[in-house]
């Protein structure tokens, strides 16, 4: 009876606490794609910047990027699982271009103009906030898992 | 109607009757209360006593809670791995919190009519109060009572995006642009064939030297005053003076010229930076209207184009 008393406290507790950690959760999930919204916005503007400073819309344009036909390349960033099993990770590789590791920059010119190197940047962060992004949501649908499981093991006692 | 970005990306809790009605018949026992507690309750019609304290959320510790996987594995253990409400949860966690959430606000809020606009909401950190209180007051056994019954009765609001209407005169001004694109597609695709329209004046080469004029006359501005102060320097110096050195006239010229050629620099950058101010104006009205960025940014960059094009040139 008593021993089932503490099971039953135990079992609250946790629930409790992962009703809190749920909405932690959300939260940051939210602040996460906020975040994620403001990087690319700046991106986009900073890209629409370069081409107005370069003059035209030929300037940095979807012509100039590789088709099917070009050069094969390897990607510098790729998607990769992390330690934990259930959370994903970003691996950037250096520029490398004799085996194959080319800088994307260098299809629009030369001597990129700052705006386009700054564009690049805040692109690179979005990239890395997806990624944070979806290890929460990961993690969100987990706790939703457990709080399901959980509330049912509690509904049975 | 567009998506304006989050502002408040706080979750917030509807408190529902059960947990308003537990609020009040336990306030006795709590020695602390926060503010948006107590001012909920306040505006709920209900008197905390004179001895509780007010406390400032800054000094209520919200750390993300640590869970015991080993006990949640271990009581979960009996649980069958397709639980009942599994197909709900796929489809979001709104959904499914407003799943079984429905059971019960439907009994509580079916009397009142459901307002858009809440007031009355309880935040992270007065859940996480809550949640300390409610251990305190088991400890004591004052009360037997879990978080999860007490708001799993209450609605809860995620953040979301405002819906905002597209800036009317957003709306107007990308409307003239787009004629002037397309007006000027068509005499593009026209001009050979009306002869009247061969001359288009943008077509002229006497229209693109005269917009190229006044960067071109800073640049000669530039090299004729650097070669005037070298030429003060070789021969005007050696004509007051009298006669000097060749290598020391030559050094003379250079250093003239160099000074003048500084000075021209300052005036030269003022003006790209004048060119510049009118590239960064949409960038800085960002930075002072954050919120609003998504809809006013557009409005003022193409303004600000204009307001300035007269002044740069």
């Amino acid at each position: 009876m008593v021993a089932e008393k503490v099971e039953k406290e135990a079992a609250g507790q946790l629930l409790d606490a992962m009703y809190l950690d749920l909405f932690h959760l959300i939260e940051e999930h939210t602040q996460c794609k906020v975040n994620l919204e403001r990087a690319n916005a700046s991106g986009a503007i900073l890209l629409a910047r370069t081409r107005f400073q370069a003059g035209g819309s030929n300037s940095v344009s979807k012509a100039q990027i590789p088709t099917e036909n070009s050069a094969e390349f390897n990607a510098l960033c790729r998607v990769i699982k992390a330690k934990d099993e259930n959370e994903i990770n970003i691996e950037r590789h250096a520029v490398d271009r004799a085996n194959g590791y080319v800088e994307p920059l260098h299809w629009f010119s030369v001597l990129p103009p700052m705006s386009l190197r700054h564009a690049v940047t805040k692109f690179r962060d979005c990239i890395e906030l997806v990624a944070e992004s979806t290890n929460l949501q990961r993690q969100l649908t987990d706790v939703l898992c457990w709080i399901s499981k959980l509330r049912q093991s509690v509904l049975q006692q | 109607m567009l998506k304006s970005t989050i502002v408040d990306t706080r979750v917030r809790l509807v408190p529902s009757k059960t947990l308003l009605e537990f609020l009040d018949s336990q306030k006795e026992h709590f020695k602390k209360v926060p503010e948006n507690v107590a001012k909920l309750m306040k505006n709920e019609g209900y008197i905390l006593p004179l001895s509780t304290q007010i406390v400032k959320e800054q000094e209520l510790n919200i750390k993300r809670p640590n869970i015991d996987r080993a006990l949640l594995r271990r009581l979960t253990a009996d649980v069958s791995e397709e639980p009942e409400p599994a197909p709900a949860k796929p489809i979001g966690k709104k959904n499914k919190k407003a799943a079984k959430d429905k059971k019960a606000t439907e009994e509580v809020m079916e009397d009142e009519e459901h307002p858009t606009e809440y007031n009355n909401v309880l935040y992270l950190t007065d859940m996480h109060w809550l949640n300390d209180t409610l251990i305190q007051l088991r400890k004591d056994g004052i009360s037997n009572i879990f978080l999860y019954e007490l708001i799993e009765s209450s609605d809860l609001l995620l953040p979301e995006n405002e819906m905002k209407p597209r800036n009317p005169d957003l709306e107007a001004r990308c409307e003239r642009l787009r004629a002037e694109q397309h007006n000027r597609e068509y005499h593009k695709m026209t001009k050979n064939v009306d002869a009247g329209l061969k001359h288009y004046p943008e077509d002229t080469i006497a229209y693109q030297i005269k917009s190229l004029n006044k960067q071109i006359i800073a640049v000669v501005q530039f090299v004729f005053s650097v070669a005037a102060g070298f030429t003060f320097g070789f021969f005007g110096v050696n004509l007051m003076v009298g006669p000097l050195p060749f290598g020391f006239r030559i050094l003379l010229g250079v250093i003239v010229a160099l000074i003048i050629a500084l000075a021209e620099m300052y005036f030269l950058a003022k003006k790209l930076h004048e060119y510049d101010e009118v590239l960064d104006a949409p960038k800085r009205m960002q930075q002072t209207a954050p919120k609003a960025r998504g809809e006013r940014v557009p409005p003022a960059a193409t303004s600000g184009v204009q307001a300035l094009k007269p002044h740069a040139d």
